[in-house]
């Protein structure tokens, strides 16, 4: 087991794209860390450089004690999960899972009594005389985890191996995958666009834009207090308000009323509030009218017109309001962001 | 009623049709085992075996038929190594006008077989001490079928997720062991087809072995029949009968066993 250190990173691939621009990172020994960010930002680049499967342009690679920016992915003691979980169609499942012991040069019936050991660890009993192509793909995916797991590395990296998955059985793997980290302890990178999946499962978070990352944090920290306008706008199942304001005398004016008062100079700044902590009271600040009201389930988002600016607010199920109610709003937690970079 | 109109004329036509191309078939069948064979389809006259009693006392016929195996298991084998590498590495690496180039080898290899260029070929063949032998034969089909055998190949493997490679790789497999066992099993139905195609082009080709081989020891079974005539100089035809069922029956067998492995189908990845 090993933390992974990564200095000064940058990949640019033929034909000038640069998919890596001077990333710094440094995962923990045994943190489950989700590498987030909108399609096209490096992501899956970043993970198969760790991997070895694509060679940095500059920057180095350190996983546990070992400078590996030069060695072959064979010998970095890495096993991968991609995203379509590259099965061996012609391989049984238990061929499958001890395929990498195969390399290892171990006996067959060594591999096999481990690829079951791990197979029925991992819920998998029964399947494994079957092949890839008759199992769900929930079930394939298990496999490319055992596969993974079997191979004792000194961290697993996983590229988006729940996006093949529906929406529910998504929830599954999701609670699975974590329970399965924690009982293994192994460094975990793990890729994902959604941001949702990162929060539920990670211990810290790297939010990546175009090559480089924007922000580290807990789930906590990069939920509650973005660092910039781009994580504030990317995290959140409902899109956190970014409205424009102005600061006067540590008052923070939004529409020409006042939110809150912060110690911070005076200037135009962008007013975040997660629509989470807008309240929707007989008085507050704002006030204006409801044009649409969108079901979440257990809550609603109630977007509200002010002076000409959409306010999305949550309210639990039993406070709803009808479109054309005015109301008046009422937003807590108020953060505020000069020239994009969060200052308070 | 212009329904059943229409349906008896297509039933018509599907009929003449089929007995269009069942009668040659039928008259593979039934002319070996008959007497005194006809160019006219009917079940055997007086039954006899004699005809393929006659292709045995034939001191070339059976030898051509071993030939025709020595040449298409050789073409078969050269080709499919050879298609096989050169398709997977086109795949996998970025060569800059790789499709042109493919083309081009396509184009070309009409040629390479055609009748316009058997002249040169002849001579390069006699230059090199290699007519009279089934290496030459060998290597010239070889190069005439190798850029389809490429094409069709390349095909295939692009099917093929390079993630599947990938994967073996982080798991520490070297090269040669990521071909073994994962490229060549996967790509197994279409290497399978390859080598059917080649062992069919082979088996029936006449123009290359005709004129590379001067010994009859040496023909094959497409180039032997020719010879089949009485000494009144009309064409042999229960020889010839009984010869070419013999002749097509590895054909048809390889084609059922390909079927029945493979399909024919092409499947490359995991299920989308
Ligand atoms: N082999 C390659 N050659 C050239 N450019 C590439 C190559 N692979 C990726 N890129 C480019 O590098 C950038 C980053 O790609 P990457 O695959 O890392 O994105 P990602 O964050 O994983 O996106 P997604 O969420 O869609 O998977 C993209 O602009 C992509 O077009
Ligand atoms: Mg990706």
């Amino acid at each position: 087991m090993a933390g992974i250190e990564i200095s000064a990173l940058t990949k640019e691939f033929p034909g000038g794209v640069q998919a890596l621009n001077g990333l710094d990172l440094s995962i923990a020994d045994g943190e489950f860390f989700a590498l987030l960010g909108p399609s096209g930002c490096g992501k899956t680049t970043l993970l198969r450089t760790i991997a070895g499967l694509e060679t940095p342009t500059s920057g180095s690679v350190r996983i546990g004690d070992r400078d590996v920016t030069r060695l072959p992915p064979g010998a970095r003691n890495v096993a991968m999960v991609f995203q379509d979980y590259a099965l061996f169609p012609h391989m049984t499942i238990e061929d499958n899972i001890a395929y990498p012991l195969k390399i290892r040069r171990q006996a067959r019936e060594t591999r096999l009594k481990h690829a079951h050991d791990v197979g029925s660890q991992l819920g998998l009993d029964g399947l494994m005389r079957r092949r890839p192509a008759e199992l769900s793909g929930g079930q394939q995916q298990r496999v490319a985890l055992a596969r993974a797991v079997a191979c004792h590395p000194s961290a697993f990296l996983f590229d988006e191996p729940l996006s093949n998955l529906d929406a529910r059985l998504r929830l599954e793997a999701r609670t699975f995958l974590k329970r399965l980290q924690r009982q293994l302890g192994v460094t975990t990178v793990f890729v994902t666009h959604d941001q949702a999946e990162a929060l539920a499962l990670a211990d810290r978070i790297a939010v990546m834009e175009a090559g480089r990352i924007r922000q580290i944090g807990t789930p906590r920290e990069v939920f509650g207090r973005p660092a910039n306008t781009f994580v504030a706008g990317f995290i959140g199942s409902t899109p956190m308000n970014l409205l424009p304001g102005v600061v006067r005398d540590g008052a923070v004016l939004v529409a020409a009323q006042q939110l809150s008062v912060l110690d911070v100079p005076d200037g135009e700044v962008v007013v975040g509030v997660r629509p989470e902590y807008v309240a929707v009271t007989e008085n507050g600040p704002l006030a204006g009218a409801v044009a649409t009201v969108e079901n979440l389930g257990t809550s609603s988002l109630v977007t509200v017109d002010v002076d000409g600016l959409s306010i999305g607010a949550v309210v639990p199920e039993d406070r709803e309001v009808e479109p054309g109610t005015r109301v008046a709003l009422n937003p807590t937690r108020v953060l505020v962001y000069r020239d994009g970079e969060l200052v308070s | 009623m212009m329904l059943v109109v229409k349906r008896i004329l297509t039933y018509v036509v599907m009929g003449v049709g089929t007995a269009f191309f069942a009668l040659p078939v039928l008259w593979l069948l039934s002319a070996p085992l008959d007497d005194t064979p006809t160019y006219a389809v009917r079940p055997p006259r007086t039954f006899s075996l004699d005809n393929f009693a006659s292709i045995m006392d034939n001191r070339y016929a059976v030898a051509s038929l071993v030939n025709s195996t020595i040449l298409s298991l050789g073409t078969m084998v050269l080709v499919v190594s050879a298609a096989a590498l050169a398709a997977y590495a086109l795949s996998r690496a970025r060569v800059p006008g790789r499709d042109a180039l493919i083309y081009l080898l396509l184009l070309l290899s009409s040629v390479v077989t055609g009748t316009a260029a058997m002249v040169p070929i002849f001579l390069l063949i006699f230059q090199l001490g290699l007519i009279d032998s089934h290496f030459g034969v060998i290597l010239v089909l070889t190069g005439g079928l190798l850029p389809a055998a490429i094409f069709l190949l390349k095909d295939f493997i692009d099917t093929i997720p390079p993630s599947f490679e990938e994967s073996a790789r982080v798991f520490g497999a070297s090269p040669l062991q990521i071909l073994r066992q994962i490229v060549v099993p996967v790509a197994r139905p279409g290497l399978a087809t390859i080598a059917v195609w080649t062992v069919v082009q082979v088996w029936g080709s006449f123009l290359t072995p005709f004129i590379l081989l001067r010994d009859p020891d040496k023909q094959p079974a497409a180039v032997l029949v020719r010879t089949f005539y009485t000494e009144g100089g009309s064409p042999n035809l229960g020889l010839i009968a009984a010869f070419s069922l013999l002749y097509s029956i590895p054909v048809v067998l390889m084609y059922l066993l390909a079927w029945s492995r493979y399909g024919f189908r092409f499947h490359g990845g995991i299920k989308t």
